[in-house]
């Protein structure tokens, strides 16, 4: 299948600050894309970038196989929904969500059909003679999208648009984004720093740091399998423990790590025995236990501190080898108070070793 | 005895309001009251009152015309400087521009300049440049002394204005000009608003550029000076005080206005 | 749910197009996209209409006219004859120098607009301070309004609204003799107090605006601060409501300041031969029987040199970062 987005050896640089550094990025039509990273990864020049607010400094953006870099934003059929909305003040709900339509030449009569069947996607056709000032920030959020939404668009580009919204309502409108888009099956392009949001809608989520794709992949691809260290960190929590390979076997690496031999998956990298390897082990996939087990792999420790976080209850483990670990447990569970002895292990598959 | 000591600074100031307030008030009503005199001097106590002053000034030939004059020139003051203000502040805030800051104070030059060297500058200007004196060349020295004050108001509104509304036009289709005329001049309109008004009425208020400029005929500050010059009497001051009506009326309603636009 | 079309706005108007206007349709009309719409594609095109207008605007008619006054006033004749050669000579400011009946004053015309630029801030300040500070916030607008509402007035009329009150049968006058205290009118009109009189009623308004966002801006919290930990309303005043001020203050007194320096109409209604001020002078150079153009120019330059020069210096002394003329 064609890419509908195609961002080919992509720079933008503004004088000695590289924002995108040779981006390489294909784009599946239909298909929910979030772009994820923190402040400052690129990931907003990327999508400024694709919308004609910026041209590249080298490289090409083909936009279903036609190259449009230097198309103004008025020539791209490509809409944006941004980061505070913009809704035109001095129009009404009706017509900001027909400014684009007028502009393509319509009649009155089919954007009307069009604005009205828009706004009742997300149950707002009574609101159609309001002006956005008298709109609550959910609403703006969805007229701003039918606004972008009602030209038709090949590709729409969601800029942070839920940063405005309280936490409640994020939740909701992730639910209500997503199904927006199944139903209308267009491409969206999102871009976030919250991995959370990232996670709940994507299909694809391109993870960005300093104007490069660190990884991209489905959301429990990025979770379970972080290729680097930065996406171990940037998406959800993890521990990270640094030693040197020992041996490969059947796609398990053995690491030598403070005096310990443990086990990861080799994760897609190919270790070399004697070189220096990094781990990462999500809290939630260690146990922990009482009593040393039997015929599995544990390190001895001590329960450092415990904190309730409501859904589980996190542990800091102070290992005998002067390391310490953070262990995820049941929230109600009894055992594990601080100063216990405990043992701490993992399935060698929960492990992933990192690329270098 | 405390609360005696902090209220006392207190009362000070709101005295020194009010007294101000008289003192800008009192001439004004001095001047109103004096315009009902029925005698042909000016002179304190007023004694017999009496309308028909304003019945001679409405009726006035000179005085009619030099009002649609001066009426004439303001609109179409109002008109170029609005363009004018409007384009330098649009080049002064937009993007990759070399010298903006300079670009910036030469545009206010004219309102630092004291309006009489600014009358004067203008006045061997329009000799040089071969414009006779009279309507064009007021109209040209009003616009100039107006376009620096629509700039800065304009400017204001534009620096208050979201980026990317302009951005959101062209996203949807808009071209940079169609932009221009359906987002950023709705969003201008109560600065455009405010910034007419004040061309309107400094343009009426104007003398000195009008002394150095005008023509045989007179706008309303120099009917009334002429007046003055030709000798006092309370037909000057009914039609001072006609023209001091309407123009606060049109201040008090622009004031209104821009209050409730930005409410 | 509600159908759009039967929204209380719509009732009784037409089902006239409220979607695309007249800008929307012209916009996506052929002959637009061919013609202006072609034009603003190119940057090149829109930098040129940016910016071509505005730059010959303000060097025509900003610059223009002062490089002139300045050419002309060092021209040894003027209009140039055409048979001889137009000279350069600094003759017209050495007029300046040499004649007691320019330079006086000229000295006099700074040292009034000094005097009246201090009087209008010792009198408006307080003024400012009680609207911005004291006034409960839902008044203040109206507070101000009240305060505005004579300067819609124009300069002439004010000028005029001022002999009313001065003259020597004048309401002040008048008002002093029924009392007694007076026998014969005190002279008031046509004299430098009746000059200044007029010149700070024309100019507060310049004064109080720019003192009143200044002081309005200062959070009451800090004055407060200032009280409980000690400060008197003095003390107050001095350390913290005037130094935060300050912006305000150099604003005004430049406006205020420049104004008066020029001032033209007020000499000519409220002064007299004892009050003659410099722009009288100039104006009888450009209005006079025998004009003297070159001279009038040379003057002009030198006033405006000067006037914007002192008000720098005292701009850099007092040390506020810019002028703000609103």
């Amino acid at each position: 299948m064609q890419p509908v987005v195609h961002f080919k050896n992509v720079n933008k640089s503004y004088g000695a600050l590289t924002a995108v550094d040779d981006l390489d990025l294909a784009i599946e039509p239909g298909q929910f894309v979030t772009l994820l990273g923190p402040s400052g990864c690129g990931k907003s020049t990327t999508l400024r970038m694709l919308g004609g607010f910026d041209s590249p400094t080298s490289g090409e953006i083909y936009l279903e196989g036609k190259p449009i870099s230097h198309l103004p934003p008025n020539k791209r059929n490509v809409n944006i929904v941004f980061q505070d909305y913009a809704l035109f003040p001095h129009l009404t709900v009706g017509r900001n969500i027909a400014f684009g339509l007028e502009l393509k030449g319509m009649q009155h009569a089919a954007i009307h059909k069009r604005v009205t069947g828009l706004l009742s996607l997300v149950s707002l056709q009574d609101h159609a003679e309001r002006m956005p000032a008298q709109l609550s920030g959910g609403q703006r959020q969805r007229v701003a999208l039918m606004r972008a939404l009602a030209p038709d668009p090949n590709v729409l580009l969601l800029d942070e648009p839920l940063s405005a919204l309280d936490a409640k309502l994020r939740q909701q409108m992730q639910i209500e984004l997503k199904s927006i888009q199944q139903k209308t099956g267009k491409t969206f392009i999102f871009v976030t720093h919250d991995q959370e949001e990232a996670l709940t809608m994507s299909d694809v989520i391109v993870v960005m740091n300093k104007g490069r794709i660190e990884q991209m992949g489905g959301p429990d691809e990025l979770y379970a399998r972080p290729r680097s260290r930065f996406v171990a960190d940037f998406i959800g929590q993890s521990n990270f423990l640094e030693g040197a390979v020992v041996s490969v076997s059947d796609g398990i690496a053995a690491v030598e790590w403070r005096g310990n031999v443990v086990h990861a998956d080799v994760n897609g990298t190919s270790p070399v025995p004697g070189e220096r390897a990094t781990l990462a082990l999500r809290p939630e996939a260690l146990y922990c236990l009482s009593s040393k087990p039997e015929g599995r792999p544990a390190l001895k420790g001590r329960v450092d501190q415990r904190v309730f976080k409501g859904a589980h209850t996190t542990l800091t483990v102070a290992l005998e080898n002067g390391s310490s670990l953070l262990v995820q447990i049941d929230p109600v569970a009894l055992s594990h108070i601080e100063g216990d002895d405990v043992w701490v292990g993992w399935r060698d598959r929960d492990a992933v070793l990192l690329a270098n | 005895m405390r609360t005696y000591f902090n209220d006392l600074p207190k009362t000070a100031l709101g005295a020194s309001y009010w007294i101000f307030a008289v003192y800008l008030v009192l001439p004004l009503t001095l001047m109103t009251a004096m315009s009902f005199k029925d005698a042909n001097f000016i002179a304190f106590p007023i004694g017999n009152w009496t309308l028909s002053w304003y019945a001679k000034v409405v009726q006035d030939k000179q005085f009619l015309e030099a009002s649609l004059y001066s009426i004439g020139i303001a609109l179409a003051t109002t008109v170029s400087a609005t363009i004018i203000g409007v384009w330098i502040a649009l080049l002064v805030s937009a993007e990759n521009i070399w010298g903006k800051a300079v670009i910036f104070a030469l545009a206010c030059l004219p309102a630092v300049v004291p309006g009489l060297i600014n009358a004067i500058s203008m006045r061997i200007f329009i000799r040089t440049v071969d414009i006779p004196t009279g309507t064009f060349a007021i109209i040209l020295a009003h616009t100039v002394h107006a376009v620096p004050f629509v700039v800065i108001m304009v400017l204001t509104r534009l620096r208050s204005m979201p980026a990317n509304l302009v951005d959101a036009a062209r996203d949807l289709g808009a071209d940079p000009f169609i932009a221009f005329l359906r987002v950023t001049i709705p969003y201008l309109m109560p600065a455009l608003f405010g910034g007419m008004i004040f061309c309107v009425l400094t343009s009426i208020d104007d003398f000195v550029r009008t002394f150095f400029l005008g023509g045989y005929q007179p706008t309303l500050p120099m009917l009334i000076f002429a007046k003055v010059q030709g000798g006092m009497s309370p037909e000057i001051n009914a039609m001072a005080t006609i023209v001091l009506v309407v123009t606060t009326a049109i201040g008090i309603y622009a004031e209104h206005f821009t209050r409730r636009s930005r409410s | 749910m509600l159908d759009t079309t039967t929204q209380p706005r719509s009732v009784g108007l037409p089902t006239a197009p409220r979607y695309a206007g007249w800008i929307g349709r012209a916009a996506s009309s052929g002959l637009y996209r061919n013609t202006i719409g072609l034009l603003v594609d190119s940057r090149r095109v829109r930098l040129a209409v940016l910016a071509g207008v505005p730059l010959l605007w303000i060097a025509m008619l900003h610059i223009g006219p002062i490089l002139q006054m300045a050419n002309i006033s060092l021209l040894a004749n003027y209009p140039p004859q055409p048979d001889k050669s137009s000279e350069y000579t600094l003759a017209n400011y050495g007029l300046f120098f040499s004649d007691r009946l320019y330079f006086v004053p000229f000295v006099r015309s700074l040292v009034f607009a000094a005097v009246v630029t201090i009087s209008t801030l010792v009198i408006v300040y307080p003024v400012a301070y009680y609207v911005a500070k004291v006034v409960q916030p839902k008044n203040r607008m109206r507070a101000l309004l009240l305060l505005l509402i004579p300067f819609w007035a124009g300069e002439l009329i004010r000028t005029f609204s001022v002999i009313m009150l001065l003259a020597n049968r004048g309401a002040l006058n008048v008002l002093l003799r029924e009392f007694g205290f007076i026998d014969r009118p005190i002279p008031m009109l046509y004299t430098f107090f009746s000059l200044s009189f007029g010149v700070i009623y024309l100019l507060a308004l310049y004064m109080l605006l720019p003192l009143y966002s200044a002081i309005e801006k200062i959070p009451t919290p800090l004055i407060q601060a200032a009280a409980d930990l000690g400060a008197g309303p003095f003390q107050r005043f001095r350390r913290v409501i005037l130094p935060l001020s300050k912006d305000g203050i150099v604003s005004g007194c430049s406006l205020v300041y420049l104004t008066a320096v020029g001032v033209f109409a007020a000499p000519l209604l409220l002064g007299g031969p004892n009050s003659v001020i410099f722009p009288e002078v100039i104006a009888t150079l450009f209005h006079g029987s025998n004009d003297k153009w070159p001279e009038g120019a040379a003057f002009s330059m030198i006033m405006l040199v000067v006037s914007l020069t002192t008000v720098g210096l005292f701009m850099r002394i007092v040390g506020g970062r810019s002028v703000r003329l609103m």
